[in-house]
């Protein structure tokens, strides 16, 4: 087993910022009665609360390998997002607004994953956080279809099951826009560096 | 205002990408290059999914010539090492691409009944994106003098076509839909800890995520809850399903 290197450490610690970011921000959002309450579409309910079960997971793993690399584990939300966050949560009105914060939140934090499997020197590592790339990918994949349904002005479609009849084609293929996924989004690996 | 939050958040996004480098210039430019050779390899994607939709072929003939005899000798693999963990990503991608482009012509062709749109469009462009990637991963051993991955030569293809034979309703198809892509998300993470070369591991970092979002779409479909495994690489296949 080969241990993460110390040049791995600033890159797990602004991964672990982010997931904090975004399991604050879910936490949030699963308060509101249209996020996780009774007025919420039962699936995007399920996900939000699925994501604040994989997020603990991915800022356990993170913490884990951040201090197998003989560094101090991150608890701060990413300094660049946060503020831009907590100006945006007052403005959420509605399941679309939960939606799109969580989506451009999922984005980032799934590119800078994706970016980082790449960076990262320990291939037990590297496969850890291509799990957790896989995770933060799939919520994307949910949310990138919950938005585009919820446009349409039929808050109904977002169901479970959905009515397979009555979704548009595009229902089928919104989730998964790109064939590589990107990482043009992923954050600099001192974005969230502990100082 | 919401939309005004969220473009605020990824003007944010985009300003810093584009003014402050993601690592130092000696580290970005490998990532970069990396991903272009991915990038590179997935030219024509659409034209080759549209060669993948391409039905099993029958039984032989019965004037066809008899089988070889028997050799006690076992053929040696004609992957060894790295090249067969990319080879496992070339035959796993190409047998989800195979099977979901052949429940997509099957839907057109009416052989599972009325198939709501959501559903045929989800099986063409989930198998177009697949067939990309087999692409992929067969560049990456061509470029590297090793032959190309020929169909989806894996223990598990058998099983897997069965129950697309099988397939009586759309929900079938995504059930079918559901636990291949499984199955290649979680081979495809497995492979991402298993290499070293820089080019295979960018396609599988690449690559994993997408085959998730193809998981998580028919889970939706599908009314199954939002949740990802546990462990990312349960039920992930292994270079000894190669049966080359």
């Amino acid at each position: 087993m080969t241990a993460p290197a110390p040049a791995d450490v600033p890159i797990l610690q602004t991964a672990s910022s982010l997931v904090v970011l975004a399991a604050d921000t879910y936490s949030s959002l699963q308060a509101l009665a249209f996020g996780g309450g009774p007025s919420a579409p039962a699936p995007l309910r399920d996900l939000l609360a699925a994501a604040l079960d994989e997020l603990a997971r991915a800022r356990t793993d993170l913490a884990t390998a951040t201090r197998q690399a003989g560094g101090r584990a991150q608890t701060n939300a990413d300094p660049r997002y946060a503020p831009v966050v907590e100006q945006a949560l007052p403005t959420v009105r509605g399941p679309g607004d939960v939606v799109g914060l969580a989506l451009t939140l999922e984005d980032v934090l799934a590119q800078t994953l994706v970016s980082d499997v790449v960076d990262l020197s320990a291939p037990e590592v590297r496969q850890t956080v291509a799990g957790h790339a896989a995770a933060a990918a799939r919520r994307k994949a949910l949310l990138l279809t919950f938005q585009s349904l919820l446009s349409t002005g039929r808050a109904e479609l977002v169901a479970s099951p959905p009515d397979l009849a009555a979704l548009p084609p595009a229902a089928g293929t919104v989730g998964f826009p790109d064939v590589l996924f990107p990482t043009e989004k992923a954050s600099p690996a001192t974005e969230g560096a502990v100082r | 205002m919401k939309r005004v939050s969220s473009a605020s958040l990824r003007a944010a996004s985009m300003k810093r990408i584009s003014s402050e480098p993601r690592r130092a210039a000696s580290m970005t430019a490998l990532p970069r290059r990396r991903f272009l050779l991915g990038l590179g390899a997935l030219a024509g994607a659409g034209a080759l999914a549209a060669c993948s939709n391409e039905a099993p072929a029958g039984a032989p003939p019965a004037e066809a010539p008899p089988a070889p005899p028997a050799t006690t000798t076992a053929a040696a693999p004609t992957y060894t090492g790295e090249a067969a963990l990319v080879a496992l990503g070339a035959a796993v991608s190409a047998l989800a691409g195979e099977l979901l482009g052949e429940a997509a012509s099957g839907a057109g062709q009416g052989r599972y009944g009325a198939v709501p749109g959501a559903v045929a469009a989800y099986l063409s462009g989930a198998a177009a994106q697949h067939v990309a990637h087999a692409e992929a991963w067969n560049r990456l051993l061509t470029v590297a003098g090793r032959p190309a991955v020929d169909g989806a030569p894996l223990t598990v293809e058998p099983a897997l076509r069965g129950r697309l034979d099988a397939a009586r309703a759309p929900v079938d198809l995504l059930g079918l839909a559901a636990d291949l892509t499984g199955t290649v998300t979680a081979t495809v993470t497995a492979i991402t800890g298993q290499v070293t070369e820089a080019s295979a591991v960018a396609l599988a970092a690449g690559v994993g995520p997408v085959a998730a979002m193809h998981g998580a779409s028919a889970d939706f479909l599908l009314g199954r809850p939002p949740t990802a495994p546990d462990d990312p690489t349960a039920g992930a296949l292994g270079p000894d399903a190669l049966t080359v």
